[in-house]
């Protein structure tokens, strides 16, 4: 049968097979979807369809990338379009079967999406789903579109038509079709494929071998096994291409046995092939003849390395040999020798079937085409990807990755696998291609993308990677074998917390000589994850080694539990919760002391870092650590008030500015190490933003008193209305040294023509004027502009002074808002409207009334801090009146130049970071006007550092750690019941109705008995882990 | 293609095609560390220490695997390469101890002082057994360094002493692959391989199995490649670098590998093979290696010569037993006396030991044990080509596109030759084993030919055959080169295949696919021994060969040709010396009559025409009374002739029986008077190795106790008789002689010998010897084929004796068993006589492995442990020849070939039985 005939056969049944009269599903078979429960997917449809006798055809079809959403299974209703259904579980597909096949309900709310032009109500079209929008499937093309085992699918789709094009062509004509198409080896080293095709065409010999590297070793890289799991054939075409090329009659597969999926759809394709006149001796009656076989490799890593792939191939230990004599000259069995990587032979059926310029249309000026990634990590839509060269980074991580799984902050992302460099937010406008990635120091590889979050620890990382490359190196050359060795050896101790300044320069040494002097490209890059840290993520090297703090809360040796490691303060949280789980509130409240001199006022305002990295909340939920503090500090007994001791006087003198959480925390533990300390505010009440920037809704006037007397009555002088302008002037007072905790109370401008209108006010102005009691006008219809803590409150805060509509304007989405989701959530809860993705532009002021021009934004590329930039939707302008415009887009500080103190932008003091040493000596300076606005906590923290630095610099040992809480016997781990989803108790609160009318706390936290249930959820990583 | 120029470090070098970068910069001296390198592997580039700069090259390529390409610019000294070596070069001290090796006092430092630096003991270079030796030590000075910032992690693997040739201490590995390299490439013996990867590779053998088990053979190529203390010798472990190397020929087989004997305090520590030299090039068998110091310094050697009196031995003086021997030997009638040369010493020693038969005791009455080995050699060869020996060179056979192995178990027998077979098929050549046996060989073979014992004539025909039927016969050649063709032609007409088939149990497929192969790649050499001459038809097996060789054109070129693998070191050299009854040195007839002109004036003597005795005929002689006095040299006739019983017997019918050797022999137990002789390494002289190269054998130590050489105590004995023209100093002047009368020895002198071996024909001073013969023309002008046919062996399997004995050699043993037999090493790898029985037959016969069985022919029978195993085949068993307690040849037939006399040892009929418990 000639191949023409083969083809006019092989079209007439895919024709018939799109006009068939009865459905068709296609199920993903390939090894992910197997992995996800396909076969019983596969069994149930079956059983299904037989049971409720409907005449279907099922095929196994590959796998089209989707990993997140397996199985997958698409259904083909005569006359109605293909239709994408994800996560079909059997119940799934049942439902499908009677809900759609029999009653003709297409069930919109399972369906990702539709095939073709033809729509359904409610479906989206499935190639215009975001993961997809941006893919352009060229080497992936028809994977999850044919059955992977019948050649005439592939045929019918224009497979082989590509050799019959090259046999047509003279070698040269060839090689020349393939430099112009631009392919770059898809294996990693990026190097021209017609090039090399070249190389070998002109290398001396009769007998030369192709061979295919199909050993995908890295982990998170699974492009080549997908493309022979799902579409082998493209892959062979290639091959024969390839082979014709360069002249060679004989070639090998070298697959890992660890893809036996992928070794057996290649042995059915190679037989299929050989029956067709497409392998063997003749084909397609053009004199050429190729024949393959496939080698399976043991799973070394190494053998991925073309010269130890070839040894491998001989049969002897798969380890590199030094070149020259490079493959093209002496290869396989010392014969002259063609190897590229699988998506390289995919991509070369394609060129041939269409054409070189066609393909070179696709990508960048120096690398054409596409390129398949194999995403994972902690991205929400891990899978299989294909996008052109010269896409952004950030691109396949929001827009096809979908961003972070549950919203945490991308930290960095691994591209070209274990011997790849980390990439950090500031490279995900980097376009992705060879040359780009290259020079940010890592390397496109065989298209790993393993993404980062916040939870992951870059030195574990890169620890990690180093393990990899330590066990997979063959141990030959010594800077692979024994230098990984000791560079993993220095990542170990550091993440031990044994790690020592100098290792940072003995792992940059190390680096160089095995980059510079190791024998093959494993050793060559072994380094890259380290040398890329290094460089884009210093500051968590240093924290390890300096400061033998781990920020992910990853590197057990330096993390007691992942909440305590979280929390600013330091604070023993699964102490605590656990002496609340056993009723002893004071004790609970003592442990909390150690660190924080506010356990009450944290536990009703903390921004809770330490539940964000709750292990329980990689379960359902985090434990609820803030509400906890609140219950046992609405509950103190005082007990803690019997260890706290204040030392004798020392006759030193310090003055504080600001009596916010971070003066009075550095005043309270002056005061205690002997210190006589003034606090100055300039207000007339203590107490700062606590008092002045949270409303009495959610901190009650009586619970900040209480914490401040107690406070005071340690002998700490608060003075009020006191505003200080100079240091210099406290020193001539007599003080010894100055900590500056002024805050930031003023607020940023929007740069918004009419800024100044009437009508308008700041936030943070209209929440202080309301907390000191003072009488604000506001108007029925209050718009707030922003999307932090600051906006919310004004908005909730209006709402309870007898706004009839308040409407919060962000220029993001819900998502971005940096505010927390409770008090979102509790603000709509409440009524108040979320204009999102909108701009105010202008404002005018008249008769008493404002008109505001807003514009609709829409989210544009992620920038730096891993969020979409808002780009203007130009004509999208309209106003909207309303009575009042709050404006809380961030707060400056306001730092008088009397301080003598360096000042950097927005009135904030540079500090040192460890000691809140300012330029002036003996000045300090800590909290928001450092820092920028923050958190309570942060503040704390501040004030601790402070109090330990001015303790030193007075002469003193800077020890304010103390122990309040009774010493107890170290508890015995008892495992937690985790067999079960368990979630939060619910929060008692104020009825909505009720609540907007007044200032009372909106939430009454929790009854004594829920309190004691949720410490139950606590999985004690603590004891875990020591 | 033209030499190549490039510039190194400024320099401008010129160097062959093929030359690294490395060889490169030895040739004008500029030194690269190195430490995986090695001169005669394949170059692996795992060491990195010898990175350069080459312009227009991307990254540091190793000087040791680079090509050099013209016009290359190569530097080797740039700050970066430093760098990068002292990198390298820390790193590769972490895994090796060297505390010693980064100190800047340790010149001053000796092996018991304390250590500053309050170093372990078991760390210190100073008390390692490779200081001064050790190539760490060599590249870590010139490379520098001052302190080695990473730690150094101790693996504490126990060292390994499991066998008692050498030791490993992994501790000391730097894991640069040398001994598993040579184990694999040079010794295709892949006993140790790497283990493991990453940090945690280390060579060992697979899953950790003994070296024993791994099929190590013990060749010691792994301690003579390592660079360091991991791999010693145990013998001189502690004797730390040793000044003295006497350069030798190896005693044992006929490759006569050169050996460095390492001598320290009057003492053989070690012998190391010799890498300067187109014989063994560095490499040696486990025999070479370990079997020399023990046995040539065995306590049991003899020290004073010894007078049997009432039968017991008794010491005596040289005065005394020259006096007695001297008075025996002339009273004895003319032709009653006999005497056997050895094959084991020197050719001056043999060429005294035949003129004192000729020239005092006036006959022919002289032989060795050529006799028992390749003597249808020298009849079946002499035939066709004119001249019996090794057509080609040893070094040749690794470039041959097509090797037949046949009748030799080269692995066991000629290890090092067998090397060059691996090379040969390394390099895409086809090896053709035939052999009934499944040897070593036949693992890495393209055809096996499992023929029947004795049935090589058929087999050869029937290749012959095909290539005649195929026309790949180099018509050419035999038109130019050969005559009679058209007689085998027309005999070849009667072989049959099918016939071929049924008697030698081949397919004839099997056959006609050896034919092709053989008449096909070019060029093709044959290789064979005792299988194919220890037969009743060896002159015709041997003849068939040359046949097959003749055909296809592969004589008189490089790589080609018929080559008979001598056995012991010097059977060459004994039958060049003329220790043979029918010819003078040089194979010159004795019933020629100008011939003996020639020598009687030299030696001044009349001299007999009649030809002499060979050794068969002179133990039925002895064993009739017709000899009454016998004069052995170094020969051991009750282990090594067929139907031994029968030699015993025969000594024992003598009146005199002197015997000269090292040892208290199996023949010297049963003579008159014993003359103590000195080993090879106590004399000076020349062995000829199987390619006709004549090597210089050379004084290491004294003689030990009274021995003297054994050309002295020949001399001083025919002094003693009378006779003159005996007065040599020394075994130059020996040489001389030899020049003089044997003309292809012409122009081989020791002062010649001393710059390496020169292959005979070597008539003159200035000819450059001859690596291959009848390159234009035959010895005897034309190759002549004559018409061969089948003939059985004397003895066939029957009712009474089932089954089919083969004998042979291990590589562990040699021959007799009078040297190795005193290592100690080497008894505990193979110390008895094993029947090697397929397991079919064991079946039969209930036998099971290792059980003691009784094993008889028509002549007697011996005990021996039976060892099941399919490398025999069905029908088939095999024994070793050298154990005296169970000594093969107390079964073999005595049955001898018409022409060359040779005994059929190759094929007996045996019975086996269980012993009744």
């Amino acid at each position: 049968m000639t191949f023409e005939t083969l083809r006019t056969r092989a079209l007439a049944e895919w024709d018939a097979l799109q006009k068939l009269d009865k459905p068709r599903i296609l199920v993903g078979a390939a090894t992910c979807g197997l992995a996800s429960g396909a076969e019983q997917v596969i069994k149930t449809i079956n059983e299904e369809l037989a049971k409720n006798k409907i005449d279907a055809v099922v095929t196994r079809v590959g796998c089209i990338g989707l990993c997140y959403a397996e199985p997958i299974v698409d259904i083909i209703k005569p006359g109605q379009p293909r239709i994408t259904y994800s996560k079909v579980t059997p119940e799934v597909a049942v439902k499908l079967i009677k809900d759609y096949l029999l009653a003709g309900n297409p069930h919109a709310d399972l369906a990702m999406g539709t095939h073709g032009d033809q729509m359904v109500k409610d479906i989206p079209k499935f190639w215009d789903l975001p993961v997809l929008k941006s893919q352009i499937r060229i080497a992936l093309r028809n994977c999850g579109n044919i059955d992977p085992e019948d050649i005439n699918q592939y045929i019918a789709n224009g497979g082989y038509t590509g050799i019959q094009r090259a046999l047509k062509m003279t070698q040269a004509q060839v090689i020349d079709e393939m430099k112009k198409s631009g392919l770059k080896g898809r294996g990693g080293a990026g190097f021209s494929t017609g090039q090399k095709w070249d190389f070998c065409n002109k290398a001396p010999g009769n007998v030369k071998y192709l061979i295919c590297n199909a050993d995908e070793g890295d982990p998170g890289a699974f492009v080549n096994r997908s493309l022979l799991e799902s579409d082998p054939h493209c892959v062979l075409e290639g091959m024969l291409i390839g082979a014709y090329a360069i002249g060679c009659n004989y070639g090998y597969i070298y697959c890992r046995a660890e893809y036996p999926l992928a070794i057996e759809r290649l042995q059915n394709a190679l037989d299929q092939m050989r029956k067709n006149n497409l392998l063997g001796n003749n084909i397609m009656d053009s004199g050429f003849n190729f024949d393959i076989t496939i080698k399976e490799g043991a799973g070394a890593f190494v053998c991925g390395e073309e010269t130890a792939l070839m040894a491998s191939i001989e049969g002897k230990r798969g380890m590199p040999r030094p070149r020259p004599p490079f493959p093209a000259n002496s290869g396989l069995w010392g014969k002259p020798s063609n190897i590229n990587n699988v998506e390289t032979f995919a991509n070369a059926s394609i060129i041939f079937q269409k054409n070189a310029d066609w393909f070179a249309g696709f990508g960048t000026e120096s690398s054409k085409g596409t390129k398949g990634f194999s995403l994972s990590g902690k991205a929400v839509r891990t899978g299989l990807v294909e996008v052109p060269m010269g896409i952004p980074l950030g691109d396949i991580i929001y827009d096809i990755g979908g961003g972070i799984v549950k919203g945490k902050k991308f930290k960095g992302v691994l591209t070209g696998g274990p011997s790849g460099g980390c990439l950090p937010a500031s490279k995900l406008d980097l376009p992705v291609d060879y040359e780009q990635l290259t020079k940010a120091g890592s390397i496109m590889g065989s298209g790993g993308m393993v993404v980062a979050d916040e939870d992951t620890c870059i030195v574990d990382m890169a620890r990690f990677f180093l393990t990899f490359t330590q066990d997979e190196s063959c141990g030959k050359c010594v800077p692979c074998r024994v230098g990984t060795k000791q560079m993993l050896q220095i990542l170990e101790r550091i993440t031990r917390g044994e790690g020592v300044p100098d290792d940072i320069r003995k792992l940059e040494k190390l680096a160089g000589t095995i980059k510079s002097t190791s024998l093959c490209a494993l050793g060559q890059s072994a380094p890259n994850p380290v040398l890329t840290t290094l460089k884009y993520f210093r500051e968590e090297y240093d924290e390890h080694i300096n400061k033998k703090y781990c920020r992910a809360g990853v590197c057990t040796k330096l993390v007691k539990s992942p909440c305590q490691n979280a929390c600013p303060a330091g604070i023993d949280i699964p102490r605590y919760i656990r002496l609340i789980g056993l009723g002893k509130y004071g004790e609970a409240v003592a442990v909390i002391r150690e660190k924080v001199p506010f356990p009450a006022t944290l536990g009703y305002v903390c921004v809770h870092f330490c539940e964000a990295k709750c292990r329980r909340g990689q379960l359902e939920q985090a434990i609820g650590i803030k509400e906890l503090k609140r219950l046992a500090a609405d509950r103190d007994t005082g007990i803690w008030k019997k260890n706290s001791k204040v030392a004798p006087t020392t006759g030193k003198k310090v003055a504080v500015i600001g009596s916010g959480p971070a003066g009075l925390t550095a005043a309270f533990y002056l005061t205690k190490k002997g210190h006589s300390v003034t606090v100055f505010e300039s207000l007339p009440q203590s107490g700062g933003m606590m008092r002045v920037g949270i409303p009495r809704y959610r901190l009650p006037a009586e619970i900040l008193d209480k914490e401040i007397k107690d406070i005071t009555d340690t002998g700490v002088d608060i003075k009020l209305n006191s505003r200080v302008e100079s240091t210099e002037d406290l020193f001539k007072q007599g003080f010894d040294s100055v900590f500056i905790a002024t805050g930031a109370h003023k607020a940023n401008a929007m740069g918004m023509e009419g800024e100044n209108s009437t009508g308008i006010i700041d936030g943070v102005e209209f929440l202080r004027q309301i907390s000191l009691g003072q009488k604000v006008n506001v108007g029925k219809n209050i718009m707030v502009v922003g999307g932090g803590n600051v906006a919310i409150d004004a908005a909730r805060t209006a709402l309870r002074l007898g706004s009839e509509k308040v409407t919060i304007v962000y220029r993001r989405t819900r998502a971005e808002m940096p505010a927390s989701t409770e008090e979102i959530e509790a603000a709509v809860k409440e009524g108040i409207e979320l204009e999102l993705l909108t701009n105010p532009s202008k404002a005018t002021a008249a008769n008493g009334k404002l008109k505001v021009e807003l514009i609709k934004m829409a989210l544009g590329k992620v920038d730096q801090s891993g969020r979409p930039r808002p780009v203007l939707i130009k004509g999208s302008e309209h106003i909207i009146e309303c009575d009042m415009l709050i404006k809380a887009i961030g707060q400056e500080s306001d730092t008088p130049s009397g301080f003598g103190v360096t000042v950097a932008r927005a009135g904030r003091i540079e500090a040192n970071e460890d000691s809140l040493a300012t330029s002036k000596t003996g000045v300090y300076a800590g909290g928001d006007v450092v820092s920028g606005p923050a958190s309570v906590i942060e503040a704390i923290q501040d004030g601790r550092k402070a109090a330990i630095a001015i303790d030193k610099y007075l002469g003193n040992n800077g020890i304010i750690e103390e122990i309040l809480a009774p010493q107890e016997a170290t508890p015995k781990y008892v495992p937690p019941e985790i067999d079960r989803d368990e979630f939060r108790p619910e929060l008692l609160e104020m009825a909505v109705g009720k609540r907007i009318t007044c200032f009372a706390m909106a939430e009454l936290g929790w009854a004594d008995k829920d309190g004691v249930k949720e410490t139950d959820r606590c999985l004690r990583c603590d004891l875990e882990a020591h | 293609m033209a030499d190549l120029n490039l510039t190194i470090d400024g320099k401008q070098v010129t160097v062959k095609p093929g030359s690294t970068v490395l060889d490169a910069c030895k040739q004008i001296g500029i030194y690269v560390p190195t430490l995986c390198f090695h001169p005669d592997l394949t170059p692996y580039g795992a060491c990195r220490l010898c990175i350069v700069e080459i312009e227009k090259m991307r990254g540091l390529p190793t000087a040791c695997s680079t090509p050099v390409t013209e016009g290359m610019v190569v530097k080797t000294d740039t700050d970066q390469i430093k760098n990068f070596r002292q990198g390298v070069l820390e790193l590769i001290l972490t895994e090796h101890p060297h505390p010693c090796l980064t100190c800047w006092r340790r010149e001053r430092c000796g092996p018991y002082d304390i250590c500053l630096r309050n170093v372990d003991v078991t760390m210190r270079c100073v008390l390692c057994p490779k200081n001064k030796i050790c190539e760490l030590q060599e590249v870590s000075d010139f490379i520098g360094i001052e302190q080695v910032e990473f730690p150094y992690v101790s693996k504490n693997i126990p060292i390994d002493h499991e066998n008692t040739f050498f030791e490993r201490d992994y501790n000391l590995c730097i894991k640069c692959g040398r001994c598993i390299r040579v184990c694999q490439e040079i010794r295709g013996a892949a006993a140790i391989a790497w283990t493991m990867r990453g940090s945690n590779a280390l060579p060992g053998t697979a899953f950790d199995i003994s070296l024993h088990d791994a099929d190590c053979q013990y060749c010691g190529a792994c301690v003579d490649a390592c660079p360091t203390g991991a791999l010693m010798e145990r013998n001189r472990r502690w004797e730390g670098n040793i000044a003295t190397n006497v350069l030798t020929t190896c005693p044992y087989c006929g490759v006569g590998c050169q050996l460095n004997l390492a001598v320290k305090d009057g003492k053989i520590v070690e012998s190391v093979p010799s890498r300067e030299n187109d014989v063994n090039r560095g490499q040696a068998c486990v025999k070479g290696r370990f079997g020399i110091a023990e046995a040539v310094q065995s306590p049991e050697r003899l020290k004073t010569p010894l007078i049997k009196r009432n039968g017991k031995f008794e010491s005596a003086t040289w005065e005394e037993a020259m006096n007695l021997v001297a008075s025996k030997l002339v009273s004895y009638p003319k032709e009653s006396t006999a005497v056997l040369s050895s094959a084991k010493t020197t050719n001056e020693d043999n060429f005294v030991a035949q003129k004192f038969t000729r020239v005092v005791l006036g006959h022919n009455n002289i032989d060795h044990c050529a006799r028992l080995c390749h003597a249808p050699t020298v009849s079946g060869l002499a035939a066709t080509f004119g001249s019996g020996a090794m057509t080609n060179s040893i070094r040749e056979i690794g470039n041959a596109a097509c090797v037949f192995a046949i009748g030799t178990n080269t692995s066991e027998s000629h290890p090092v030759i067998a090397l060059e077979i691996k090379k040969a098929v390394d390099r895409g050549g086809k090896l053709i084993v035939g052999n009934p046996r499944g040897i070593r060989l036949t693992t890495f073979s393209d055809v096996w030919l499992r023929h029947a014992p004795g049935t090589d004539v058929p087999l050869l025909l029937g290749m012959a055959k095909v290539i005649v039927d195929e026309g790949l016969e180099d018509k050419e050649f035999i038109a130019s080169r050969c005559e009679n063709f058209d007689d085998l032609l027309a005999s070849l007409k009667n072989v049959k295949l099918d016939e071929v088939e049924k008697i030698t149990g081949v397919p004839q497929e099997t056959i006609k696919i050896a034919a092709r192969m053989y008449a096909t790649n070019k060029p093709a050499t044959i290789l064979y021994t005792m299988g194919i001459t220890q037969h009743t038809s060896g002159t015709d097996n041997v003849m068939a060969i040359a046949y097959l060789a003749m055909l296809t054109g592969n004589l008189g070129k490089p790589s080609s040709g018929v080559n008979p693998l001598r056995g012991q070191n010097n059977v060459q050299g004994a039958c060049d010396m003329g220790a043979l009854p029918n010819v003078f040195p040089a194979y010159q007839s004795v019933s020629d009559a100008n011939n003996r002109a020639k020598f009687e004036a030299t030696w001044g003597t009349a001299l007999s025409d009649k030809v002499g005795l060979t050794v068969t005929e002179m133990m039925d002689a002895a064993y009739q009374g017709k000899i009454k006095a016998m004069y052995i040299i170094g020969e051991n006739p009750p282990i090594s002739e067929p139907d031994a019983n029968h030699a015993v017997a025969a000594l024992r019918k003598l009146d005199f029986l002197v015997v000269q050797d090292i040892f208290m022999t199996e023949t010297a137990r049963e003579a008159d008077v014993v003359f103590p002789a000195t080993s090879f390494a106590e004399k000076d002289g020349t062995f000829t190795n199987t390619e006709r190269r004549v090597q210089m054998v050379r004084k290491a130590i004294e003689a030990i106790g009274e021995s003297k050489p054994d050309w002295l105590i020949t001399s001083l004995l025919a002094q003693k008789m009378g006779a003159r023209g005996f007065e040599y100093r020394n075994s130059s002047e020996i040489m001389t002689e030899i020049n003089k009368l044997a003309p292809s020895y012409g122009g081989i002198t020791h002062q010649r010998l001393d710059k390496g071996g020169l292959q005979w024909p070597c008539p003159n001073t200035d000819h450059p010897g001859t690596p291959i013969l009848h390159v234009n023309t035959f010895t005897r002008g034309k190759g002549r084929f004559m018409p061969l046919s089948y003939k059985p062996p004397a003895e066939m399997p029957d009712a009474a004796y089932p089954l089919t004995l083969t004998t042979g050699r291990s590589l562990y043993q040699y021959h007799t068993g009078t040297m190795t037999r005193k290592v100690k090493g080497l008894n505990e790898l193979l110390n008895e006589n094993l029947l090697e029985i397929n397991p079919v037959d064991a079946e039969k016969l209930h036998l099971v492995n290792g059980e003691m069985v009784k094993v008889s022919s028509r002549r007697g029978s011996i005990q021996a442990k039976t060892k099941i195993t399919d490398v025999s085949p069905a029908g088939v068993v095999y024994m070793n020849f050298h154990f005296a307690e169970s000594a093969a040849n107390v079964l073999t037939n005595a049955a001898v070939d018409p022409v060359s006399k040779i005994p059929e040892f190759k094929v007996c009929a045996v019975k086996v039985e269980k012993i009744a418990s």
